[in-house]
């Protein structure tokens, strides 16, 4: 594993144990849900399945075609704040 | 896709499968308590490849966890024949043979139960999940076919009342009752059992006004029997003369609460919880909070604390004959909230300020203090230990003293959204201790309000009085001139409300302004 996926897995590792995770999990989805996020890319969803139709689609497809644009959609702010969240939390928990 | 999940699922579901799924939700999926996370840090990564990201999956026969997108996981169900796996970020369950997410009945409902229970040792509570009909209520949906559509500019829940006669100040009370969320919610679901005999309960009188406000009439509501009733149960608002608000809501509250009385949760025994302290009315829901009275004895400096519930703050103003606390210099206080404090404008923080401040108590106030066992000089405190969901504060603009009565007109600005987090008894507690409260990141900002009621006296040059309602759906004014011709003029704006829809600061104000 790499320098870099180290540091991923035990700054992951951090969070899971403080609880943080589910914290920032729960206001990025409030967050998501109030920018209007989850309803645009619902109404994707649905267009995607009425596209391939109700019997052909998998999961695999509706993942491969929601994915690129739930991350492509996702607003600036929202990014940011996570990230500032993670970097207050980190400055705080600092023995990494 | 049947409920019944898929063959396969039948398969798994032998000896010990519910107790062995329950200990995978609680330990790899919804992690709650801080042993089953640290666990859940350090072994859910991929078997295969280390990685914690792409979506990982758990095999429910075995212990193993691999990735999904990298196929890890199939790979190993593929050569164990271990046929079904969950997702750990979501708890969905997945069969590698029917290749899709299955939902099985038995399976989903263990799932909810621990996620429950996940929630619960968080400290969140219950969050809002989906409706799911039961069969009953599809029942009625089919029978009933006909759908109302509520669209983001439609005027649906606006309408007028007329003015019955001076009346104006039950109007604006209604007005903010109706947009009230929770209030709204719990009559427009007809949460209302009624246990009175006659016709005079009031909450049935209220569920048929929303009825009436919802049901997209335009034309003006006239709320006689509305008014019929209040006189009946609080004789002091009968008769024609102008009321006050503020009393009329106070009022309105506690007819609203003594006639609630069927509708009060029952216990695990099914006996009514009739605990005049603990009652569960949607009133007491909404808008019960508690305020924490500390005296403090300034010889030995004990704390003796009281908390009484409360609908509504009553706030002193700048102008009244007793001296108000000064504006805190600096910084700190004038950005709160985003008031403004342009030329030196009082905000409604300072008076929250005022209100929570510690109070000397002077020597002809002695308090008897169970500490040291005598008569001493002491100091008092208000701080909010509960915070209601809608916060009602009240302005006191009439000023009795033994000389005269008056009314203070100052002005006094009120935020959008305000905090409270400065006025609670926890925050109070920490600065004593000299710890400087860090703004604590809540799950759910617990202490943040945003406006949307303000109910406003507005005067007329010709002598009457009315009073105006500002909702953030919709501004309503009622006006009365003169006694004798009853004008009602209904002016419906509509902006909409961003602001999320609990913790709502309902500011009862009499503003009197001449037009």
């Amino acid at each position: 594993m790499s320098k870099d996926s180290q540091m991923r897995a035990a700054i992951n590792q951090k969070l899971i144990e403080m609880g943080e995770r589910d914290r920032l999990k729960e206001l990025l989805r409030a967050k998501l849900v109030e920018c209007g996020w989850k309803d645009q890319l619902k109404a994707h969803c649905k267009d995607v399945i009425r596209e391939k139709g109700l019997e052909h689609i998998t999961v695999e497809d509706l993942v491969a075609e929601i994915t690129p644009k739930g991350r492509a959609l996702v607003p600036d702010s929202v990014k940011k704040e996570l990230l500032q969240r993670i970097k207050t939390f980190l400055a705080q928990h600092s023995t990494l | 896709m049947s409920p019944a999940g898929c063959a396969h699922v039948n398969a798994y579901k032998v000896d010990n499968w519910r107790q062995n799924l329950r200990v995978i939700y609680q330990c790899f999926v919804w992690s709650g308590s801080a042993e089953t996370r640290r666990r859940k840090a350090k072994s859910c990564i991929c078997h295969m490849c280390g990685a914690h990201l792409n979506r990982l999956h758990s095999c429910l026969s075995c212990v193993f966890f691999g990735c999904f997108t990298k196929k890890h996981i199939h790979e190993h169900a593929k050569n164990k024949r271990h046929n079904l796996a969950i997702d750990l970020l979501y708890g969905g369950i997945y069969c590698f043979v029917c290749q899709d997410y299955i939902y099985d009945k038995e399976m989903e409902q263990i799932a909810k139960e621990e996620q429950r229970k996940a929630w619960k040792l968080q400290g969140v509570g219950e969050k809002y999940s989906t409706w799911e009909p039961t069969k009953r209520e599809l029942e009625l949906l089919r029978h009933n076919p006909k759908r109302r559509k509520i669209t983001t500019n439609c005027t649906i829940g606006l309408r007028g009342l007329i003015n019955l006669g001076n009346t104006c100040f039950m109007n604006c009370i209604v007005q903010a009752l109706t947009h009230t969320p929770l209030l709204r919610d719990f009559f427009l679901s007809d949460r209302h059992k009624c246990e009175m005999q006659s016709n005079s309960c009031l909450v049935c009188e209220m569920s048929q006004l929303f009825q009436e406000f919802y049901s997209g009439h335009r034309w003006p509501h006239i709320p006689f029997r509305l008014l019929h009733l209040v006189w009946t149960h609080a004789r002091h608002l009968a008769g024609y003369e102008q009321q006050d608000a503020h009393e009329f809501l106070i009022a309105a509250l506690d007819v609203l609460h003594r006639h609630c009385k069927g509708d009060t949760t029952r216990d695990d025994n099914g006996k009514k919880a009739n605990n005049p302290n603990h009652c569960s009315c949607i009133i007491d829901q909404i808008f019960t909070g508690g305020l924490q009275s500390d005296v403090t004895c300034q010889v030995c400096h004990g704390v003796s604390t009281t908390i009484d519930p409360f609908w509504d703050i009553s706030l002193d103003l700048p102008g009244s004959s007793t001296p108000f606390w000064p504006l805190s210099p600096g910084g700190d206080g004038s950005t709160v909230n985003g008031e403004s404090h342009l030329s030196g404008a009082t905000t409604l923080t300072d008076c929250l300020r005022r209100f929570t401040r510690p109070e000397h108590l002077g020597s002809s106030a002695k308090i008897k203090c169970g500490g040291c066992h005598s008569y001493q000089e002491s100091t008092k405190q208000l701080t909010m230990k509960k915070l209601p969901i809608v916060a009602c504060f009240h302005l006191k603009r009439f000023e009795h003293s033994a000389k005269l009565r008056r009314k203070i007109t100052t002005y006094v600005s009120f935020p959008l959204e305000l905090d409270m987090t400065p006025f609670i008894a926890s925050s109070k507690e920490s600065r004593m201790n000299g710890q400087y409260q860090q703004t604590v990141e809540v799950l759910n900002n617990d202490n943040k309000y945003s406006l949307f009621n303000s109910p406003r006296s507005l005067s007329v040059c010709c002598g009457g009085v009315g009073i105006l309602c500002l909702t953030l759906h919709g501004l309503c004014l009622c006006v009365s001139c003169g006694g004798a011709d009853i004008i009602c003029l209904t002016v419906c704006v509509l902006w909409w409300s961003r602001y999320s829809l609990f913790n709502c600061l309902c500011v009862v104000v009499e503003q009197v302004f001449s037009v």
